[in-house]
């Protein structure tokens, strides 16, 4: 089935605000507007982020990003910066801040249940100061991405352990999944040879940075 | 690599951490001065630092470290992050700067580059040699190690704060040296280049932290081909010989990538390596992070 005849009922905020009743205090008061020790600590240590942005329409994307930890810069209290490594160059995030400076980030350590929230307005910028500190395995990026902190928070851990994201087991997962390459072939229709796009997108990885 | 608790992260200037590393179980493994080691912090990072405590002691090492402003994630970790009490690696002692037999010594030290002469003076203070210590930083704050310095090796060190002296002139330096004076230096760029300019090359040993400003060539393709098992490994010219030999699944040990610390050292058995790195590579050695071919092959000993 590729197409469901109904769509699932709308249920208004006004709805879904009875229903989820209030917060806790403590879960607004943990809500900062700065990057604290605990959070700088985090930072040091996290290797992964999503970052989501979205356009002047309002018209959202999120994307992985990650490095070595600590890849999340904090530039000061207010402020931290990511590098942009070499990817797929769509630019969608750069479009997108370009047009709406709003952008999300979820910072995970791996083995740490809790996740690192951080929200504000972000722009690009290619200042040597803060490129030279993302200088790895002797690359610097060409571009960073700003962040001008609004709010920085630890969201609870029912989502990671849940999802048993850290358990090892949990990676007996991915070989239900094809190889990126049969997967590849399939949407870009025919002509694809599975194992020759696996091989290209292979030797693409070997390029980090 | 060998396991070694952190005893102690003791501030021993402005800016500058002292870390006590000691042994886990035994003896770690022993080092001549100018030695240093490599420390793999829990970043993943891996940094290069000069033991600067006493061969003698068997069971801890010492090191110290700067905080960099533009830290990328190595002294900034070791000065916030690094805890008390925590386990850590650390490599081997390997020596890129050792301390050659000469009747007299000049040690040149700029701010932290203080770290390998540190152990070198006394050693030569130790051998009976004549020696001196120029240690030359902003001020006092700045520099580790004074009081130790002036308590073991006294009128040896000559202190001097750039910012109530100025630059010591190296070249009226150089000419009351005697002719068979051999000059070690560890320090900024600025340092070293000042030193190069007044020291003759031969009686001049540096050591640098980062890797000198150098232009090469581009980089052109070449074939390595591993004596051992007989493989031959394609490097393209957008990919270093230890990246290329990683992925046909000859993994050598790397640390900063960048031609410094020496990590990525290779044996080679033919062909002309082009030399890319600030260590100077012994003859018939190579590091594979940086350095390429000026052949069309390599054959290497793995």
């Amino acid at each position: 089935m590729t197409h469901t005849r109904t769509r699932p009922r709308r249920v208004s905020l006004d709805e879904v605000l009875a229903r989820l009743g209030e917060p806790e205090p403590m879960v607004k008061a943990k809500v900062q507007d700065r990057i604290d020790d605990h959070s700088r600590r985090f930072l040091a240590h996290s290797p992964f982020c999503t970052m989501a942005t979205a356009d002047a329409a309002g018209r959202a994307d999120c994307s992985p990003r990650g490095d070595y930890p600590g890849f999340v810069k904090v530039l000061d209290d207010h402020t931290v910066a990511l590098p942009d490594r070499p990817g797929n160059k769509i630019a969608d995030s750069f479009r997108n801040l370009a047009e709406n400076d709003g952008v999300g980030l979820c910072c995970l350590v791996p083995g740490m249940r809790e996740v690192l929230r951080i929200n504000g307005s972000g722009y690009v910028t290619d200042e040597p100061e803060v490129l030279a500190r993302m200088r790895t395995e002797a690359k610097e990026p060409e571009l960073a991405i700003v962040v001008e902190v609004a709010e920085a928070y630890f969201h609870c851990g029912r989502a990671l352990i849940r999802s048993r994201l850290w358990d090892p087991a949990s990676q007996a997962l991915a070989e239900e999944i094809p190889p990126i390459g049969e997967i590849a072939a399939g949407q870009f229709g025919a002509g694809g040879d599975p194992e020759l796009l696996d091989q290209l997108l292979k030797d693409g990885y070997r390029k980090l940075y | 690599m060998q396991q070694t608790v952190i005893e102690g992260i003791d501030g021993v200037a402005d800016d500058v951490v002292a870390l006590t590393l000691r042994a886990t179980g035994g003896e770690l493994a022993p080092w001549a001065p100018g030695a240093h080691v490599d420390l793999a912090l829990p970043n993943w990072l891996t940094r290069q630092y000069s033991l600067c405590g006493d061969p003698a002691d068997r069971d801890a090492y010492r090191v110290a470290v700067r905080y960099d402003p533009l830290s990328r994630g190595g002294s900034e970790y070791v000065h916030r992050f690094l805890r008390r009490g925590r386990t850590l690696d650390v490599s081997l002692p390997r020596n890129h700067f050792p301390l050659a037999d000469a009747p007299h010594y000049l040690f040149l030290a700029g701010g932290i580059g203080i770290t390998p002469l540190l152990p070198m003076l006394r050693a030569a203070t130790a051998a009976g040699r004549p020696a001196t210590l120029l240690y030359v930083g902003p001020s006092l704050d700045s520099m580790p190690f004074v009081d130790e310095l002036r308590r073991s090796c006294g009128e040896r060190v000559r202190i001097v704060e750039t910012r109530r002296q100025g630059r010591p002139d190296l070249d009226a330096l150089a000419a009351t040296l005697d002719e068979d004076t051999l000059v070690y230096c560890c320090g900024p760029a600025a340092m070293l280049e000042a030193a190069e300019a007044a020291f003759p090359a031969e009686r001049l040993r540096a050591e640098r932290f980062q890797p000198a400003e150098r232009s090469f060539g581009p980089a052109t393709p070449f074939e390595a081909v591993c004596a051992g098992s007989g493989d031959t490994v394609a490097v393209p010219a957008d990919e270093s010989l230890l990246d290329a030999l990683a992925h046909a699944g000859h993994s050598l040990p790397s640390g900063c990538r960048e031609g410094v610390c020496g990590s990525c050292e290779v044996a080679v058995l033919d062909g002309a390596p082009e030399h890319r790195d600030d260590i100077g590579a012994p003859e018939g050695r190579m590091y594979a992070c940086v350095s390429r071919a000026l052949s069309a092959r390599l054959v290497l000993d793995l």
